[in-house]
């Protein structure tokens, strides 16, 4: 018995040290014969890009979305030519919107790509921070607070959420619905996207003397009922959301309710086209959503052009992450052809490029960007929208996309 | 909560058995079978590529979690739903205290990492020891309910101490480790081993593999020892233990505080993997209940109190999720979307529950049990 076991650990041992071991590091960097400098990938027919998306946690819907407008850009992208006489191919991973899973995935994804167009929640961004530095990969989280941007390889496209809060307030005063020194209430999730909203309010009511309630909530938090009407025990003039749609939809049904009835703002992820079809629906009307990326059916030439590509390409039912994802495949295009003047398509070319990148268009899917200043929000201009069930997307514009004076003395936190 | 769920521990042989004529074997096969799995080990990160290791390192930490609450669920017979609070503590605790000094927006005492780590398995200890009055007072599903204030506790704690977790929104960066002045990050030395770099990936296994070694050594010859015989005694019968001159709410107080202090280690190990310390946005995440559920999961598929079952438990709740979705990004397994679509993280949940209700319908000991047996038959059969 001795013998065997003995000999069974003796055959692992030798069975091990008689395969080779691993390679070392393949440093694959050199030039083509155009003298295009290639690093981690890129090969001589194609450039390989990212995606660390969720197709099966709670955000699948919008990871699919997203990822779906990231495939409609890559086709038009490569049906217009490419990059440097290389094609653009997509290299997907689902972690599930869990973090653990995507710090496994990382090393595996790594050294196929040269950086990310899609880098989906923000546990998953948190965790991967220290490795994009590492490994200078850019990527373009889909996660919009301006703590991110201390991190140079982070791509945000669009505005932050402490920007469209500021905006959206000025909006409100502008239209006569609160006045300086009023008081209002804001309802957040304790987390990056919360905080940074909340960062937007304290802003605002600094320049405008007004006192905020804050009120602080869980993601999974189903009833507002007692913060509302704590809220109206306060004496808000108007409630702030930066909440899930499911809670924007308690809030704004309490609201009514109660009586309370005064202007709901809420930003970007507030709002979901299915509060429509929700009982709260009949509450929405004193909801004021701003963003800087458009819905998905939005009234604009190449909206609804990537809304036909959709419907001919994909069956499930889209939603705002399509023209998003869509619009961050333009703007890495860009960055991908002004690499290629640069005659550089390594990681640092990447950046450098991305850095050059001074007026990036999506053609209005988003607000132009402006990635020269490292630190800074990329656009400040958000749109003013109500709900609207006629309309398509179920928004309605009532206000097209605009840069409030506070927004412009706006210091982010990471802003030099 | 066990309290005939095992009526044995991993001790190599039963007083009860007829005596065998080779039984005087069994020690050190099963000795070199343990340094034949030492040898492997020590040997993966010369064969695989960075993110299996990253995986391996996974299941690491959720080892030496889970021998901690094996000991105090399954050897001192106390359910305990806190464990996610003490990896949180541990994790918060190496952070603060390896974090630099000066920083304007969090608390950093600037020590060695080496001693942070430690550090945090005291403090974590010491929560753990503040927590007794309560856990030697209650048992059962009543403690196990009690015990899960303190995830809650700590979901209020990391939210609101931002000095100290740097709060939701960012979170912290925990400083690298290193030993003595050997970094264990890309940085340093230059050293290869046959061929093979060793970076970051590779250090921080072995480091985890020190960690998770000592950490077995420790709970087995605590099992074996006087220690273990008083937590069994508490957990069989408190009033007989009490008899035999076992003080019970020492005992209870010392396997929790034990306990504690495994998850304060587990914590640590979890902020160095992930690089970053963030608490939780919500009662989900990575200091969360479903944490403290999986490391129940752990001990429950390995067998309750059996150190080396925690290991394999931990091998299947922590490991199965990564390496499916490793294969399934190479081989394009389950890469379906949407709603019902199959996915690795779905699929893992649903073999891990179906191997806790298989374990408790079929086998109550656990796959350790499974293991003694099977080993028993070989012995029986020579």
């Amino acid at each position: 018995m001795k013998r065997t076991h003995l000999a069974a650990a003796l055959a692992a041992v030798l069975v091990l040290s008689a395969c080779s071991t691993k390679a070392g590091d393949a440093g694959s960097s050199g030039s083509d014969s155009s003298g295009v400098k290639t690093g981690k990938g890129v090969t001589a027919t194609e450039v390989t890009l990212g995606v660390m998306t969720d197709k099966s946690g709670v955000f699948k819907n919008l990871g699919l979305g997203v990822t779906q407008g990231n495939e409609l850009w890559a086709k038009d992208f490569n049906a217009a030519g490419g990059v440097c006489g290389r094609q653009v191919k997509l290299e997907e991973v689902d972690h599930g919107y869990k973090a653990d899973t995507a710090k496994t995935l990382y090393p595996q994804i790594e050294p196929k790509v040269l950086g990310f167009v899609q880098l989906l929640g923000s546990p998953v961004v948190a965790a991967l921070k220290q490795n994009l530095a590492t490994d200078k990969t850019v990527a373009a989280p889909a996660s919009w607070s301006s703590e991110l941007l201390d991190n140079p390889y982070v791509m945000i496209v669009g505005t932050t959420y402490d920007l469209e809060i500021i905006d959206g307030l000025s909006y409100l005063q502008e239209q006569g619905l609160i006045k300086d020194g009023d008081t209002i209430g804001h309802v957040y999730i304790d987390g990056e996207y919360g905080k940074n909203g909340l960062r937007g309010s304290q802003f605002y009511a600094k320049k405008h003397n007004l006192t905020v309630k804050e009120v602080k909530i869980t993601s999974t938090d189903s009833d507002l009922t007692n913060v509302v009407t704590g809220l109206k025990g306060a004496g808000v003039k108007a409630i702030v959301l930066t909440t899930t749609p499911a809670q924007t939809g308690s809030a704004a049904a309490t609201n009514k309710a109660l009586g309370l009835n005064v202007p709901v703002l809420g930003n970007n992820p507030t709002f979901d086209p299915a509060l429509l079809k929700s009982p709260a629906a009949g509450a929405l009307d004193k909801l004021t959503i701003v963003a800087s990326s458009v819905p998905f059916s939005a009234d604009l030439p190449k909206a609804k052009d990537v809304a036909a590509k959709f419907k001919a390409a994909y069956k499930e039912t889209p939603n705002g992450g399509v023209p998003y994802g869509y619009a961050v495949g333009e703007v890495w295009g860009a960055v991908l052809k002004k690499a290629c003047d640069n005659k550089d398509l390594t990681r640092d070319g990447i950046a450098a490029a991305l850095k050059q990148t001074t007026s990036a268009s999506t053609d209005n899917l988003v607000a132009a960007l402006d990635f020269s200043k490292p630190g800074t929000p990329a656009t400040r201009q958000v749109y003013a929208a109500t709900p609207d069930a006629s309309a398509e997307g179920g928004v309605k514009y009532v206000k097209p996309l605009f840069e409030a004076p506070e927004a412009k003395e706006y210091v982010a936190p990471h802003q030099k | 909560m066990s309290d005939s769920a095992v009526s044995e521990v991993d001790a190599p042989a039963e007083p009860q058995s007829p005596p065998r004529p080779r039984r005087d074997l069994a020690k050190p096969v099963r000795a070199v079978a343990w340094l034949a799995l030492l040898v492997v080990l020590l040997a993966l990160p010369l064969y695989l590529d960075a993110a299996w290791l990253k995986a391996g390192q996974y299941m690491m930490i959720g080892a030496v979690g889970a021998i901690g609450l094996t000991l105090v669920v399954g050897q001192a017979g106390q359910l305990s739903l806190a464990h996610a609070f003490f990896l949180l503590a541990g994790g918060t605790a190496y952070s603060v205290l390896s974090g630099p000094t000066g920083d304007d927006r969090v608390v950093g005492f600037g020590l060695d990492p080496g001693l942070s780590l430690l550090g945090a398995v005291v403090v974590a200890a010491l929560l753990g020891l503040a927590f007794a009055p309560v856990a030697g007072r209650l048992r059962g599903i009543y403690l196990g309910v009690a015990s899960l204030a303190l995830v809650f506790l700590g979901l209020y704690f990391g939210q609101s101490a931002e000095e100290l977790t740097g709060g939701t929104s960012t979170g912290r960066t925990p400083a690298p480790f290193s030993l003595f002045g050997f970094p264990f990050t890309n940085d340093g030395p230059e050293i290869s081993l046959l061929g093979v770099p060793i970076r970051q990936a590779e250090r921080t296994w072995y480091l985890f593999l020190l960690l998770t070694v000592v950490a077995f050594v420790v709970a087995r010859g605590a099992v074996r020892g006087r220690v273990g015989r008083s937590w069994r005694a508490v957990r069989d019968n408190e009033a007989a233990a009490a008899v035999m001159g076992v003080s019970v709410m020492r005992a209870k107080a010392g396997a929790f505080a034990v306990s504690s202090a495994y998850g304060g280690l587990a914590g640590a190990m979890t902020v160095l993997w992930f690089d970053i310390l963030k608490p939780d946005e919500s009662e989900f995440g990575t200091y969360g209940i479903n944490v403290s559920i999986a490391y129940l999961a752990m001990v429950i598929i390995g067998g309750l109190g059996s150190v080396s079952g925690a290991l394999v438990g931990a091998l299947i709740v922590n490991g199965l999720p990564q390496v499916l979705a490793l294969y399934s990004a190479d081989l394009g397994w389950f890469s379906g979307t949407g709603d019902g679509a199959l996915t690795p993280i779905l699929v893992s949940s649903f073999v891990y529950g179906a191997a806790i209700v298989l374990v408790v319908l079929f086998e109550p000991g656990g796959l350790a049990a499974i293991g003694r047996r099977i080993t028993r038959k070989t012995q029986e059969e020579k």
